[in-house]
């Protein structure tokens, strides 16, 4: 069990639309990976169970992996550019109350979306890396991916609600107390 | 009949006089002209409002109204279409109103999940381990005081001058 603070009032008014930081999108970029790796495996299982029962043989991927390469690096391309064209959010950056949106702060376009993912292969690929060092050391936390694209991401959720909600736990049912820490 | 035989003659000339003569006077006076002529706003100066006020009998007149033929009446449709919600909400501090009531524990019994609070908690360190790092990672290249002057978001979201809380 791992006890957690409750969120600081200051930390969680007033920060919707701000640009954000290393961490969170670090954390949703992980999400993502785990979310697509995931929804990749169960399709590869679907796939080979329907071929089996189709066709009475077996097939697995892994064994082709030049195919294998080129179809996760397709499926990647889409799960990315598809959420982030959709909603500018892919489901980590939803989960950590994120958005791209363009360097102006309106939506992004599904062209947008394109260049944005071929850029985070490349700053992830090409440059190792190096290339997210921008989220911490340029004015608008921009990786090199965000430059490619003409993009930033800033905090998308709720902060006023969750203020609220905070208000709420902290003043516990008819008034009585609620403790100051939540266990998760 | 009038016992005076004399004096009821006349009277019953005086009133056949009357029939023809009060006619012929009535259509002589124009009384548009009387009418522009009164100041209504002295008159209404005169009128003790109070006085008037206090003979009235409220709880009569209120017995004798029909509120449901009224209630009938009255296209609630359009009042509230007429209604700004917005304008109204805005005026409304929310933060404020919740700390006083219990609001607030409605609000957590009634929108929140266990899922929805962990998320708060997770957004919210995120929030914090984000601000940390950016100072931090300025600060030992020795930009730490320039970040304080770095804009909080892209201009459309939170206004072309807007600084960073950090």
């Amino acid at each position: 069990m791992t006890t957690v603070p409750v969120p600081s009032p200051a930390l969680t008014v007033g920060r919707q639309g701000n640009y954000a930081g290393a961490v969170s999108r670090l954390a949703a970029f992980a999400a993502d990976v785990g979310a697509s790796w995931g929804l990749y495996t169960l399709g590869v299982a679907l796939l080979n169970a329907a071929l089996k029962l189709a066709t009475g043989h077996s097939f697995t991927l892994s064994n082709h992996q030049l195919a294998a390469f080129i179809v996760l690096t397709l499926w990647e391309f889409l799960y990315f550019t598809y959420q982030w064209a959709v909603s500018g959010k892919t489901l980590g950056m939803a989960i950590l109350g994120l958005q791209v949106v363009t360097r102006a702060g309106a939506p992004i376009s599904g062209r947008q979306a394109v260049f944005r993912t071929v850029g985070l292969g490349i700053t992830l690929f090409l440059t190792l890396g190096i290339g997210f060092l921008g989220i911490v050391y340029q004015r608008d936390r921009r990786a090199l991916n965000d430059y490619i694209a003409g993009t930033a991401v800033v905090y998308d959720w709720d902060a006023r609600a969750a203020r609220l909600r905070w208000i709420a736990r902290k003043e516990g049912p008819a008034g009585t107390a609620a403790p100051q820490e939540h266990i998760i | 009949m009038s016992p005076n035989p004399i004096g009821n003659r006349v009277e019953q000339l005086a009133q056949s006089l009357a029939e023809h003569i009060v006619p012929m006077i009535v259509d002589a006076i124009d009384i548009d002209s009387i009418i522009d002529k009164v100041d209504v706003e002295k008159i209404i100066e005169r009128v003790d409002v109070d006085k008037i006020v206090e003979r009235v009998d409220v709880d009569q007149i209120i017995e004798r109204v029909d509120v449901q033929k009224i209630i009938d009446r009255v296209d609630v449709q359009q009042i509230i279409e007429r209604v700004d919600i917005n304008a109204i909400v805005d005026k409304i501090d929310i933060d404020s109103l919740v700390e006083q009531t219990e609001l607030g524990s409605i609000i957590a019994r009634s929108t929140t999940g266990v899922l929805t609070e962990v998320l708060d908690v997770i957004r919210a360190q995120g929030v914090g381990l984000d601000d940390f790092i950016l100072r931090w990672g300025n600060r030992l290249i020795g930009r730490g005081k320039k970040v304080r002057h770095w804009p909080a978001g892209p201009p459309l979201l939170v206004g072309p001058k807007a600084i960073a809380p950090t």
